[in-house]
Parts: structure tokens; C-alpha cells; sequence
């Protein structure tokens, strides 16, 4: 069967090799995570100068800290010396330096290489030339962006573009001051897929009736199939009788100040290519972050954000969490069993898309175009 | 005595290194005191210029080896042997060094290229 042969109902995905190939996955390291803005760690998490957090970003390890002036650095996790990785573990904190444990050479929070052994008798060895490769950094939406191109795109263009595309302004999602909220709870899923089906799963709601009886009882329109990422600005409206986001329906957390009327009691999904998830409810934020690690394996970071003073007091927060860890499981469950068939030689030149998921082919355009390949 | 430098060109906090063979560092504490002493690590070829002042002692930046700027002691190993301290005064405005006539206790690479050796 070819995509010619299709009715018009129906257009195809892209092919099996797409999702298994680690030739394919490693074109999309380096012209995807490794070109664009990749949303790595919480800004919360580097809590001081020194803080750390190594993230892998494409097939680089990215070294990210906070600068004696609280400003937020990131590095190539590789010493200039001899190419040893700096720093092995996922989190920790140095007092002022970060050093190679191979020979010593000893980096500031600025990168700078500031000591080496018989670095005084090579005076001609330049201590920012040979400093620590630095990444391009941003804070927004209390999250630290890095970037590994040389000339970064547009962050303006490519992260606050996204988001601007699926609400239909800027404003809307300044609306839920997500940088002040605090993460109320963190689950961190190893997920054996292909992000892309991760991406795929996200843009669409054909699967919400049958995969997420909870979610369709808590945002009824989501039975019909079209709802999630279909129209400009639309949020799914909770509901008559819900109280809240939460698993059983019932009342939720204190609804974020700023939250508009017209966005109470309504539920956005954003994607920002290529790896974030974004859910808007009025009292949380539920912040995906996914990292490929492998042709078949994603890990996802989920953050659920709440007012500071509802984490603070300790409030009880797992009626809410529970709603979309149960969706996050259902839809990873899914990805999981999907995965396998991705290498059946009966899937060799893929599957079928509905007119509900008709969106998702320009987001395999999308990909086409990013490794250079335009879709036949 | 060998002149060092400015005293209004080393800030608090900040040390300079006189290219003396071996080579001599005076730091400006915190606190506003001068002192001298051999600016190289006596465990590995290492700047004590480089490395972290805090009060009345330098932390080598490769070993963590804290020695006493007032006496050159070290406090924990891998460094096992004191630096040499150097008097200073400050004339005119000018930092100025009178080396000690002590023997130095340079690390071993150091001590065998002094003595003709690999280095």
C-alpha cells in the first residue's frame, strides 16, 4: 500500500525505520535536540552559585550551574584538557570550581579555567580559550533553556512562537505566572518508545475515550476525538459537574491569581517542539520535559506546579497529581505497545493518520524538513 | 627587597605573583594584611595565586592543601611541607618583598628539574 492509494480519510505516517532506526535517531540528535531550544532543568533546582545539574541534550552531556552572580551558566560536560566528563552525577553542588578528577584542571562557575597543574610554566595557555565551552542559556517559564547550536535560532521565534500558535497570544500564558509557581510534585517515567510517538500521542485525542476514562470523565468534549491541540486558543471545557482537575472530579487547589475567567474552569495543551509538553489547568501547571536517550527509550521529567503557598502549607495535592500521572501511564503504556510494530515488516512503510490526527503530518513534515528530507 | 607591585593595584581578596625563580606570591587579605609566600604548592606544580584566599590562609586550587599565610604551615595532606613566608613592607606605596633565606620546599617535578632532571 502506498500513500497515493489512500482514501481520503486517511494520510500516512511516517515509515516504520522512523521510530527504530538509530541511524534516523542520531540525525534527529544532531539537527533536532542538538540545533534547537531544549528546555533542560527547573530554574529552582540550582538553588545557589555552584548547584549543578548534568542533563544529556542530542548526545551531549551539558553541565548547568549558577555563576557567583546568581546568573545561570551551562557547558559541554568535557574537560578541555583530555576530554574527561567533569561531572558523572545528575545533581550536586561545588563550592566554587569545578574540577577534572583526571589531572586537575580546574574551571570556575564561569567556565574559566583558573589552575592546572604546571599551568604557570605555559603562560601561553589562554585561561578563557581553554576555558569550558559554554551553551547558550534562557530562563523562561522558571526553566533553564540551553541550546547547543553555534548561531541559536530565535528563542522568540521557535519557544514563545509555539506557544503563541496554540493559544493565540503571548499574554494567555503569562496568565499563570508559571516561573513563581512551585513544584508540588516530580515523576520521572522511563518510557521504552521513540519520543516521536511520545510527540504523536500528546497532539492527539482520537485514543482519549479509550485510553483515559478519567481525563474524558473530567473534560467530556475529549470523547469526541478532536479536542487536545486542534483549534487556535480553544481550552476543553471541565465538566457541569466537576469541581476540579483532579482524578475523582472533586475540588481542586487555589486557583492561580492571574488565571482569567475565560480560562477558569478550562483545560489547554501546548506542545513546543521538540520535547515539551505544557498543560494549563487554573489551579496547576503540569510541565512535561522528555529526553531521548535512545532510538527506543525516552526518559520524561514531569513537573506539577502549584502557588507557592499551596506547596509550602502542605496541602494535599495527590487527588490532582494522580489525575495525570494516571493519563501519563495510560499514554506511555500505549507508546510502549506501539513501539514493537514500528519494526514488523508489516508496518515497513507505516500507518494510517484520521482526520482527527490529520495535524500530526505537519509535524512529520516538520521533522522531514529538520533532517533534510522532504516528505515524497 | 624586590619591588612587588602597587599597593592600590592589589584589591582585598586578590593575590600577585612575582615571576622570581622560585617564583613568590603576596596576597591582600580581606581583612587588609600583606603577606608573602613561595607561590608554589609544595605537593604539585601549582599557583597558590590561583587558588582561594580565605582570611589568614590560601587553599591550593588543585588539592585543597590549606596553608597559613602567617607561617607557610600547611594544614592537611596531600601538600606535607610548609611553604617559605617572605617579609613585606610597602614603601611609598609600593609592595615591596624581602625574599627569606630559608631552603624552599618546592613539590617533587619542581625539585628535580631544579636539580637537572625531567621536569
Amino acid at each position: 500500500m502506498t500513500s497515493t492509494s489512500l482514501p481520503d480519510s486517511l494520510i500516512a505516517t511516517l515509515p516504520g525505520s522512523s521510530y527504530k532506526d538509530p541511524g534516523i535517531f542520531a540525525q534527529e540528535q544532531e539537527h533536532i535536540f542538538e540545533t534547537m531550544w531544549f528546555c533542560a532543568v527547573r530554574s529552582s533546582e540550582l538553588t545557589k552559585p555552584g548547584a549543578f545539574r548534568t542533563v544529556e541534550v542530542g548526545r551531549e552531556s551539558i553541565l548547568i550551574t549558577r555563576a557567583r552572580d546568581n546568573s545561570v551558566r551551562a557547558f559541554f560536560n568535557v574537560c578541555r584538557h583530555r576530554g574527561a566528563k567533569l561531572r558523572t552525577e545528575e545533581s550536586g553542588e561545588v563550592k566554587r570550581a569545578f574540577q577534572c578528577p583526571y589531572h586537575a584542571w580546574t574551571y570556575d562557575l564561569d567556565g574559566r579555567l583558573v589552575a592546572a597543574p604546571n599551568l604557570t610554566k605555559m603562560p601561553d595557555v589562554g585561561r578563557t580559550e581553554f576555558g569550558l565551552v559554554s551553551v547558550a542559556t534562557r530562563e523562561w517559564l522558571g526553566y533553564v533553556w540551553v541550546c547547543l547550536a553555534e548561531n541559536p535560532p530565535s528563542f522568540e521565534d521557535d519557544v514563545v512562537g509555539e506557544v503563541v500558535g496554540r493559544l493565540g497570544d503571548a499574554e494567555s500564558i503569562e496568565h499563570y505566572d508559571i516561573g513563581g509557581l512551585a513544584v508540588g510534585k516530580r515523576i520521572v517515567y522511563d518510557v521504552k518508545a521513540n519520543w516521536k510517538l511520545i510527540i504523536e500521542n500528546f497532539m492527539e485525542c482520537y485514543h482519549c475515550a479509550t485510553i483515559h476514562p478519567e481525563l474524558t470523565e473530567v473534560l467530556p468534549e475529549f470523547a469526541d476525538g478532536y479536542a487536545a491541540q486542534y483549534y487556535v486558543g480553544h481550552g476543553a471545557e471541565f465538566g457541569a459537574e466537576v469541581q476540579g482537575f483532579t482524578v475523582d472530579g472533586s475540588e481542586g487547589l487555589d486557583r492561580i491569581p492571574g488565571v482569567s475567567d475565560d480560562q477558569d474552569r478550562r483545560y489547554y495543551a501546548i506542545t513546543v517542539k521538540p520535547q515539551v509538553f505544557i498543560n494549563l489547568v487554573p489551579d496547576h501547571v503540569i510541565f512535561h520535559r522528555m529526553y531521548p536517550v535512545a532510538v527506543d527509550r525516552t526518559i520524561v521529567e514531569c513537573d506539577w506546579l502549584y502557588l507557592p503557598n499551596v506547596v509550602e502549607s502542605g496541602k494535599d495535592v495527590s487527588r490532582s497529581v494522580e489525575l495525570f500521572d494516571r493519563v501519563n501511564r495510560q499514554d506511555f503504556d500505549a507508546c510502549e505497545r506501539t513501539q514493537p510494530g514500528m519494526s514488523s515488516r508489516m508496518y515497513a512503510k507505516g500507518g494510517v493518520l484520521v482526520p482527527s490526527e490529520h495535524h500530526i503530518g505537519a509535524f512529520h513534515d516538520w521533522v522531514n524538513r529538520r533532517l533534510g528530507a522532504p516528505r515524497p | 627587597m624586590i619591588p612587588a607591585c602597587r599597593l592600590a593595584d592589589l584589591p582585598r581578596g586578590e593575590a600577585h605573583r612575582l615571576d622570581t625563580d622560585p617564583p613568590v606570591s603576596v596576597f591582600h587579605t580581606d581583612e587588609g594584611e600583606l603577606f608573602a609566600i613561595d607561590d608554589t604548592c609544595t605537593h604539585q606544580d601549582a599557583s597558590l595565586a590561583d587558588g582561594w584566599l580565605e582570611g589568614c590562609e590560601v587553599e591550593c586550587p588543585l588539592h585543597a592543601s590549606k596553608f597559613d599565610l602567617r607561617t607557610g604551615a600547611v594544614d592537611s595532606p596531600p601538600a606535607k611541607l610548609a611553604v617559605r613566608t617572605h617579609e613585606v613592607v610597602v614603601e611609598e606605596g609600593v609592595i615591596q618583598v624581602r625574599l627569606s633565606a630559608a631552603a624552599p620546599n618546592p613539590p617533587p617535578c619542581v625539585a628535580a628539574r631544579l636539580a637537572g632532571g625531567p621536569g
